[in-house]
């Protein structure tokens, strides 16, 4: 069961234009894993994730998800999407629905289940995320560590099987960033797969069981997060690292 | 000996005001209705039916509505299709209102931030969810103003039916100034009627903009 494959990424090339955003990217993700993905901006992490769940299309290599090939079937793109559940650095609430109303959406309309299972369901994950109290606001009523973490319980809503964060923390004030960081460590110690892209060396090193360094849409260096911080190997990650520490 | 402006003739203008409001709504229905198509086939993300839509809202707002009201009444009449004045000037301002609100509603479906879209294509739900549940409702809010704006514009412009025979206010107020004489007094009252109708929903469309300016500097 630990070692079952969830996710598996080969030889993905990814192409804007002329501008090449994903060169080559082998990537195993494991049930149970957490991963975090670091680099400098532009680097391809954001774009790596997005491709987990066919945000983004790539143009070689492949993609399977939990056995699913994320080729151009509908379907599998579908069933994957159900599978994965993802977290913005923007938050993107939908702003004219409840909290709770957010969270139901996605699970009766996609899962299809009844509208009494989707709001015991989401009123579950709303306190797990400690913001029950707040089911009915609107999203503009709630401060941004709020919104995120309505955010996480609304894509936990789903049941996923893997969850991708995309900078969870970069658009909160100092303030808030640490009530979504514990979530996301609470979410961890329950055995999720995780796959973050954060610049949040602590967490990384509290959670993680690969840190992964990214650079150019490349893959350069990844380990566990003992070794790959205090021994990393190649001169661009150390240059790296110096930047982060630096600003931290 | 010619008449004054009396009862009856204000009966006359009133049956008048009952067409122009008859015909803005079936044309605003009808416009919205096609409207929505279009503006949903003109954001589909296909090349070819995106074009193909462009060059329908291209024509119609690019062409005088006068026209278009002649094609439909006299053109049609010429392929055997006779219609009766009402049902004709009644398509003519559907299509050309489709035209317009296909575009504002397409403005405002490109104006829901894109990561709208992306949480929901995330959440698994498919086009016609994240259209109806998510981007839509947004889309409708932010075109409101523009929408409202449309449809005084659209009150006003049904007067052009006259052209083709069809009365409706206007037309009533031409035919009562000419039987009375009284052209000041008659298109006074023309002109405070189209006001009565137009003027609530201009300020009913400027204090939606004014609300939607607020919640977007919060």
């Amino acid at each position: 069961m630990q070692d079952q494959i969830l996710i598996e990424m080969k030889g993905v090339q990814k192409w804007y234009g002329g501008y090449q955003a994903l060169r080559n990217v082998d990537l195993t993700v494991r049930r149970g894993e957490k991963i975090v993905l670091c680099g400098p901006s532009g680097s391809g992490k954001s774009t790596l994730i997005r491709c987990i769940n066919r945000l983004e299309p790539i143009q070689q290599g492949s993609i399977v998800v939990n056995g699913h090939r994320l080729e151009d079937s509908i379907k599998a793109i579908d069933v994957v999407r159900q599978d994965v559940g993802m977290v913005f650095q923007s938050f993107n609430l939908f702003p004219h629905m409840t909290v709770l109303q957010n969270c139901m959406l996605a699970p009766i309309r996609a899962r299809r289940i009844s509208k009494s299972e989707a709001e015991a369901t989401a009123r579950k994950y709303l306190e797990r995320v400690r913001i029950g109290d707040q089911a009915g606001k609107y999203p503009a009523q709630l401060s941004g560590g709020q919104q995120q973490r309505v955010a996480i319980a609304r894509a936990l809503c789903m049941q996923p099987k893997v969850m991708l964060f995309d900078e969870p923390t970069s658009a909160l004030d100092p303030e808030m960033v640490k009530e979504v960081l514990d979530t996301m460590i609470g979410l961890a110690n329950d055995g999720m797969t995780m796959i973050c892209v954060t610049h949040e060396m602590g967490f990384a090193r509290q959670v993680a069981d690969r840190v992964i360094f990214m650079a150019e849409g490349q893959i350069i260096e990844e380990g566990a997060p003992d070794a790959f911080f205090r021994n990393p190997q190649h001169a661009r990650t150390r240059q790296f690292l110096g930047e982060i520490i630096a600003h931290h | 000996m010619t008449p004054h402006f009396g009862l009856p003739e204000f009966g006359f203008l009133l049956r008048g005001l009952q067409w122009t409001v008859l015909l803005t709504l079936v044309a605003f229905v009808g416009g919205c209705t096609a409207g929505l198509a279009v503006a949903l086939l003109r954001t589909c993300g296909h090349k070819g039916v995106e074009w193909i839509t462009r060059i329908y809202i291209g024509i119609f707002q690019g062409t005088p509505l006068l026209l278009q009201l002649f094609v439909v009444y006299y053109g049609l009449a010429l392929t055997g299709l006779k219609l009766d004045a009402f049902v004709a000037v009644a398509i003519g301002f559907t299509v050309n209102a489709s035209a317009f609100l296909g575009e504002i509603w397409r403005g405002a479906i490109q104006a829901v931030p894109r990561g709208q879209t992306e949480a929901a294509m995330a959440l698994a739900l498919h086009y016609s969810s994240r259209m109806r549940d998510i981007v839509l409702p947004q889309a409708i809010r932010i075109s409101l103003p523009a929408t409202i704006g449309y449809l005084v514009q659209l009150i006003k412009g049904t007067s052009l039916a006259a052209i083709v025979g069809f009365i409706e206010l206007a037309r009533a107020g031409q035919i009562v100034s000419n039987q009375t004489f009284q052209p000041l007094l008659v298109f006074g009252v023309v002109g405070a009627m189209y006001f009565i109708l137009c003027w609530p929903l201009s300020w009913w469309g400027s204090r939606m903009e004014a609300r939607l300016a607020l919640a977007s500097q919060r």
